[in-house]
């Protein structure tokens, strides 16, 4: 019991050892931007987290994440409304999502594969789109969602925790959730059982694209520019998120509180270590050392218990 | 003598695979072992083979008694085997396989290629094989891989060769190529230990026989002087234990008819049915078409040919969705690999296949999927603290009580159960039985393979038997299991006709 609530120690360690090891840890600017920065990663995660439940992963989500700055900020470039821009970008990213679940599904190539294609597909889409040049004809009013408050807490906090609900909910209490959970345990079961594992595994890597849509968004808005580059190795960081969260590559596990756990161990180990001066060339390191130690706790866990 | 075992014993866990394991191999004879599904045969040529150790007897090889480590240390010795499985390495070229593991060196530690292509060559060419040295091994059939072992084995220059079930996997004219290469090792005087279920093609290789039955050589004899219905005599003398005893209800309605069903290499022509009410048993040896006819039925393999019909309606089953929607139910074979979701609930496994019934629009009932929950882990009598057990953690009768009920609760009336009871305990098969029952009496129609000929006995009210891809015979619940040998092991007459 003390190993599975080794990612929520560890986090409130962090929060109590940063708030006694530096004073400007525990101060509101300070922790809004530890949020703000978190978010889009987290959000992310969030998607990563049921890509990975059903033993798949989505490599491409960097990629998609700049895709959809840019689908978004380019339609509020031609002067559409603010949430008009935010939904083509949630749109591009559930398209590129689809994309990748309908070749996985039908080619029956390997995630791995499918979305190291994909990556290299979508980047350079985006970057022939703008030809390789921001989007900077953004009207204003388009910063409050990666910069702005509601009720004294940053808009994407609230974001954030709505996105966590819902998925958890999916997670728990819908049949996708539960054939997610059931294909990545076991696929060959779960055919067997008569579940159409193609459809739900392509609905599966949507739902992640149009998460990381979002936070492509976001991630704009905070710049205030469409960036072609934005997003680069943000893949690698959901899916640590998700496995210091108590995820397993291999399927069937998985949890949203676990990833937001995750997302925030390295959202604070990385603002803990700019705080302490901490260069960030150890940061990596120490980053990469806590990925490898969650996973291996998580795994003597699971050995001692069956 | 070439070879002596005696008495060799050989326990896995607490079952004891070998008990007495007698066996005298002369040079230039082919020995045939035989003997039922696990009697033991596979287990004493590992040990043979050095690829298992025995925990008692002696082995006497040339008159040396021998303890083999290791493969090595018998490949050393002269003794090579032919494996059911081909352990080759399938990306690498036929000349590569034979030498693999003594690679012909060129100094500085590299290999000599060319060298090992010449040589292959030459074997290849002195026994006609059909084979080219630098074709790769994932290309060739299965009997060309067994032609690459044998290679391997007469380039090792073994004095004694064992085939473990070779033509398992092999067409007629692939087995007749076996048979051939067979006789020719016993001319040049090697020892050949050959095992086998299907004696009828084997008299003609065949010298001696000696027949294994639950870990014991119960007889050796000359072929020339035995009758095939000795050898079943000797084989099938296992004991009925009476643990549990069916009493047959009177059968109701048709629920399924399969009519000359084809599927695939094996399958041909398959015709038979089910009625409520019934269990009917389908017997016959490993690679038969058992587990490939549950496959077809389901819809996991095509079906190319041939007609199914559920509750009189003609079905077409292209996948287990479809299979399921027609009310179909498959417990298969090997339960981790595709019955049981280990690392989940055991509440997630039992609605598993019913979801939209504790489900509206998407989004689970829970109170719903928990009385489903209790209501089959009652029903079943799962040993279990509560329906969120992980159901990787229950022990192995559980388990599969756990995958039946998957089925139960989506309310499937045809099941098709593929060696129910597989590596569970003699009480947890008596409760498999039971639910069986249970089943059958409330109308479901279910088809039982079994490699247990006691078991289906006791279970069955009628029992089919396949050999090599055919339905061979029906047999009542009351017959025999020499009756059942017979049909599973031997070309009847009328094949022999054809």
């Amino acid at each position: 019991m003390i190993q599975r609530l080794l990612p929520f120690l560890t986090l409130i360690l962090l929060f109590v050892g940063l708030s006694i090891g530096s004073p400007h840890f525990l101060t509101s600017t300070n922790l809004s931007s530890v949020v703000r920065q978190t978010a889009v990663i987290n959000i992310m995660a969030l998607g990563m987290t049921l890509v990975i439940i059903t033993s798949g992963i989505d490599l491409s989500v960097g990629a998609i994440l700049a895709m959809g700055g840019i689908a978004g900020t380019m339609t509020l470039e031609h002067g559409a409304p603010i949430f008009v821009g935010v939904l083509a970008g949630i749109g591009a990213g559930l398209f590129w999502g689809f994309v990748n679940g309908f070749l996985i599904t039908r080619l029956k190539i390997a995630p791995f594969i499918v979305t190291l294609g994909t990556l290299g597909i979508i980047r350079g889409l985006t970057l022939i789109s703008t030809n390789g040049l921001p989007v900077h004809q953004i009207p204003q009013g388009f910063s409050y969602l990666g910069e702005g408050s509601l009720l004294f807490v940053p808009f994407v906090l609230w974001l954030l925790l709505g996105c966590a609900l819902a998925m958890h909910v999916v997670l728990e209490h819908t049949k996708l959730g539960r054939y997610a959970f059931a294909i990545g345990s076991n696929p060959e079961a779960a055919y067997y059982a008569g579940i159409p594992v193609a459809f739900h595994t392509t609905a599966v890597y949507a739902i992640c694209g149009m998460l990381t849509g979002l936070a492509g968004m976001i991630e704009a808005s905070r710049l205030m520019t469409g960036q072609p580059t934005a997003g680069q190795g943000y893949e690698l960081q959901a899916i640590a998120a998700v496995v210091i969260g108590g995820g397993s590559l291999r399927g069937g596990e998985g949890s949203v509180l676990g990833t937001l756990v995750g997302a925030f161990i390295m959202g604070l180990l990385s603002n803990g270590s700019d705080l302490l001066g901490v260069s960030p060339y150890v940061q990596q390191a120490i980053i990469g050392a806590v990925i490898i130690l969650a996973v291996t706790v998580d795994e003597l866990r699971k050995r001692k218990a069956v | 003598m070439l070879l002596e075992l005696r008495a060799i014993e050989k326990r896995f866990g607490g079952v004891r695979a070998l008990k007495a394991g007698n066996l005298n191999v002369e040079a230039g004879e082919v020995h045939l072992l035989m003997g039922e599904n696990g009697a033991g045969k596979s287990t004493l040529m590992k040990i043979v083979a050095g690829l298992i150790q025995r925990d008692g007897g002696e082995m006497i090889w040339k008159g040396q008694p021998v303890n083999f480590q290791r493969p090595a240390d018998a490949s050393a010795m002269g003794i090579a085997m032919v494996h059911q499985e081909s352990l080759l390495a399938p990306h690498l070229t036929i000349a590569e396989n034979i030498f693999l593991g003594r690679e012909l060196q060129s100094g500085f530690g590299l290999v000599n290629r060319k060298k090992m292509f010449e040589v292959a060559a030459r074997l290849i060419e002195e026994h006609h094989f059909p084979l080219k040295a630098e074709w790769p091994v994932q290309r060739l059939s299965p009997a060309g891989k067994q032609l690459v072992e044998i290679c391997r084995a007469i380039h090792c220059g073994s004095s004694l060769l064992i085939f473990d079930e070779p033509t398992s996997s092999l067409s007629d004219s692939e087995t007749d190529e076996v048979f051939k290469i067979v006789r020719t090792l016993r001319d040049r005087k090697m020892g050949v230990i050959y095992i086998t279920h299907r004696l009828d093609e084997l008299r003609a290789v065949g010298d001696r026989v000696t027949v294994l039955r639950d870990g014991e050589t119960v007889h050796t004899e000359p072929m020339a002087g035995i009758t095939t219905d000795q050898i079943i005599h000797y084989m099938v003398g296992r004991e009925v234990s009476s643990i549990y005893h069916r009493e047959p209800v009177a059968p109701g309605e048709e629920m399924l008819a399969v009519k000359n069903l084809s599927s695939g290499k094996l399958l041909k022509k398959i015709s038979f049915n089910l009625r409520a009410g019934e269990i009917v048993g389908l017997g016959g040896l490993i690679g038969a078409g058992r587990t490939e006819l549950c496959r077809a039925l389901f819809g996991v393999d095509p079906i190319d040919s041939g007609e199914v019909i559920v509750r009189g309606k003609p079905v077409q089953i292209r996948s287990p969705r479809e299979a399921v929607a027609a009310g179909m139910a498959l417990i298969p074979e090997d339960r981790g690999k595709a019955g049981l979701a280990r690392e989940l609930p055991i509440a997630f496994n039992v609605t598993m296949a019913s979801m939209d019934d504790v489900s509206k629009m998407g989004i689970l009932d829970k109170p719903a999927e928990n009385e489903k929950t209790k209501g089959a882990i009652t029903r079943l009598r799962i040993k279990c603290e509560n329906g969120t057990q992980l159901a990787g953690r229950l022990s192995g009768g559980n388990q599969q009580k756990v995958v039946i009920s998957k089925w139960l609760a989506r309310g499937a009336n045809i099941f098709l159960f593929d060696e129910p009871t597989r590596g569970i305990d003699v009480g947890a098969k008596v409760e498999v039985f039971e639910v069986m029952d249970e089943l059958a009496r409330s109308g479901a129609a279910i088809l039982m393979v079994s490699s247990e000929m006691p078991e289906l006995l006791q279970v069955a009210d009628r029992i089919l038997v396949m050999r090599q891809g055919k339905i061979t015979g029906e047999l009542p619940g009351g017959c025999t299991q020499q009756e059942i040998m017979r049909l599973a092991a031997f070309q009847t007459v009328t094949e022999e006709l054809q």
